[in-house]
């Protein structure tokens, strides 16, 4: 067992590439690991093909830099703060965004064919929909972008069931996957508190593996209940103590999320010049998370603590009876 | 005192959407509307009912409103935290073992007569307009399984011909689902908006009026659908008692997280 423990800033600069074929777990305000995008922005690294899952601010602070070469989409959006991510909504209607649109459930099972290994992936999905009638990215651009499949599908014949119309999806190689996870040991070992997304699913696909976790604890105790271990040591490259990665995204059984703060970024992502002051001011102009975080302040991230007994942040001291 | 009697249209048309629920339903829902419409009807029209979410939370019975489907408020009191592929294999096996128990809400930003949804994009989609989330699960549900179509009520929504679709309704008519290639057992059974509620003809598949609420008025209703409308079935609908009011202002939304109270003068 080796010891994979390293700062956050080693982790991107080692195992994100440009040209990376990469994706984040963790569901549009849930769980995202924040703290490593910023990581990513600060490190100029660029040019991704992304596999975003349900995503929000944390692609679309990426596609608002830039730094995005192919924008796999299903759902982009803070959700319940935003109805659409801005930089994302402004990209594509200024022509600016190579993208392509699958629904959630087709990109979720080809994340999921992904960690099985799978050669395709047969569906009955996005039959009789725009999805399958428009592609975002022609064929002849697919071609140009060697981590893309030449199609975005094929019809194919159910060979069992011969008549039978269904969609046959490629499956993603994944170069880079990140998650955050709750706690993680120093040979790589996770346990995931909450739904699990789609975090285990790239994390086996994915050549690179780098875990961002709210606590670090020994490869001796993070043993004591393999029942809550869902990622083994060997299944990951890079393990980074990071509290409060997924802020201002929620992390279960740590903290909520801050929607103050998702709406400041809401707002300020709506124009260009108020987007570029918002990351200068929260990314750029901060060294790394523990600077990030004093400059969030001790008192806002306490107010996030979740409740016991509920799982999110709630004000039991007005509770009757 | 806080006048109960006085209500919304959009707390009307949560209560409709909790109507279309019955006791034997799992019901898919998301944020927003559904959800208190979902509420609304564990507590009171349907109890027995259980809800999902896309994310794969099962069996959920939030106390707080979430925000989002993938919300620590579903995740907390859940009856199981299933990661997404899960919902969607047994979204998909409740269509093969043609159990009829899942009901869905979605949302969109364009409808036509046959209940195709647009949620992806006003304008050609290579050069858009507007550009939205995209499909998110609606997709996958309407492929799937029956749902309940919320949407606001006006002529730019209700189109003739959308520009996008991202989740299909019965297409074309009568066989479109089949045509295609999709169950032809599943699809939209109404359209709930902030004026009435729509619902198909069993021949043509073709929206009609079912029911109006007391501000709006067939003609109001024809007067802000792009496309030519059956009325001739329509209803008045019964105004919500001051009792769901008050559920809905002081338990289930208290903090109007969706559901604006006016300070003064509502619709009605």
């Amino acid at each position: 067992m080796s010891n994979k423990v390293c700062t956050l800033q080693e982790a991107i600069a080692k195992y994100v590439e440009d040209g990376d074929s990469i994706s984040f777990g963790g569901f549009t305000t849930n769980k995202k690991p924040m703290a490593a995008v910023r990581e990513i922005l600060r490190q100029g690294k660029k040019d991704f093909i992304a596999w975003a899952g349900p995503a929000g601010s944390d692609w679309d602070m990426l596609i608002g830099e830039d730094r995005v070469k192919a924008y796999i989409n299903c759902y982009t959006a803070d959700s319940g703060v935003t109805n659409v991510s801005r930089r994302f909504r402004k990209k594509i209607e200024a022509g600016q965004l190579v993208y392509e649109d699958y629904s959630q459930d087709a990109i979720m099972l080809m994340l999921h064919a992904a960690s099985l290994g799978l050669p395709f992936l047969p569906v009955r999905l996005m039959i009789g929909s725009g999805l399958v009638d428009e592609w975002g990215i022609s064929k002849e651009v697919r071609k140009t972008i060697d981590k893309l499949t030449d199609d975005k599908f094929v019809y194919v014949e159910n060979p069992f069931n011969p008549g039978e119309k269904v969609v046959a999806l490629p499956v993603p190689q994944l170069d880079t996957a990140i998650i955050h996870v709750q706690k993680a040991s120093p040979d790589g070992t996770c346990i995931l508190m909450g739904d699990e997304f789609h975090d285990v699913d790239i994390v086996v696909a994915a050549k690179k593996v780098i875990v961002t976790c709210e606590e670090l604890v020994s490869n001796e105790v993070i043993r004591r209940d393999p029942t809550l271990t869902k990622i083994p040591c060997f299944a990951v490259d890079a393990v980074c103590e990071v509290p409060y990665g997924a802020y201002p995204t929620q992390c279960y059984g740590y903290y909520d999320y801050d929607n103050a703060f998702l709406k400041a970024y809401g707002a300020a992502s709506k124009t260009e010049e108020d987007f570029k002051a918002f990351l200068k001011e929260y990314v750029y102009d901060v060294k790394d998370q523990a600077e990030f975080l004093e400059k969030i302040g001790v008192n806002r991230l306490l107010k996030l603590k979740v409740s016991d007994g509920y799982g999110y942040a709630t004000d039991i001291s007005k509770e009757e009876d | 005192m806080a006048d109960y009697t006085k209500y919304t249209n959009k707390e009307m048309q949560a209560i409709t959407l909790a109507q279309q629920i019955t006791n034997d339903n799992i019901a898919i829902v998301g944020t927003g509307l559904p959800l208190i419409g979902a509420s609304v009807a564990k507590r009171l029209f349907a109890p027995k009912c259980n809800l999902i979410v896309e994310s794969g939370l099962m069996d959920c019975s939030p106390i707080e409103v979430p925000r989002s489907v993938g919300d620590l408020r579903f995740m907390a009191h859940c009856g199981c935290q299933w990661p997404n592929i899960r919902f969607i294999g047994f979204e998909a096996n409740e269509w093969l073992h043609d159990s009829t128990r899942l009901i869905a809400f979605i949302g969109g930003a364009q409808i036509d007569p046959y209940g195709n949804v647009n949620s992806t994009c006003i304008g050609d989609y290579h050069a858009p307009k507007t550009r939205f989330t995209g499909s998110g699960g609606a997709n996958g549900i309407a492929t799937f399984s029956n749902t309940i179509i919320m949407i606001q009520h006006e002529k730019r929504r209700f189109m003739q011909k959308i520009d996008y679709i991202t989740s299909p309704g019965w297409i074309d008519g009568p066989g479109g689902r089949e045509k295609v290639g999709l169950p032809g057992n599943r699809g939209p059974q109404a359209v709930v908006t902030d004026r009435g509620i729509l619902k198909f003809d069993e021949k043509t598949k073709r929206m009609y009026l079912a029911g109006y609420y007391e501000t709006s008025s067939p003609e109001d209703i024809i007067e802000n659908t792009g496309f030519d409308l059956d009325v001739s079935r329509a209803v008045k609908l019964d105004p919500p008692s001051p009792e769901v009011i008050k559920m809905i202002r002081e338990e289930i939304d208290p903090g109007q997280a969706f559901i604006q109270v006016p300070k003064e003068e509502p619709a009605n």
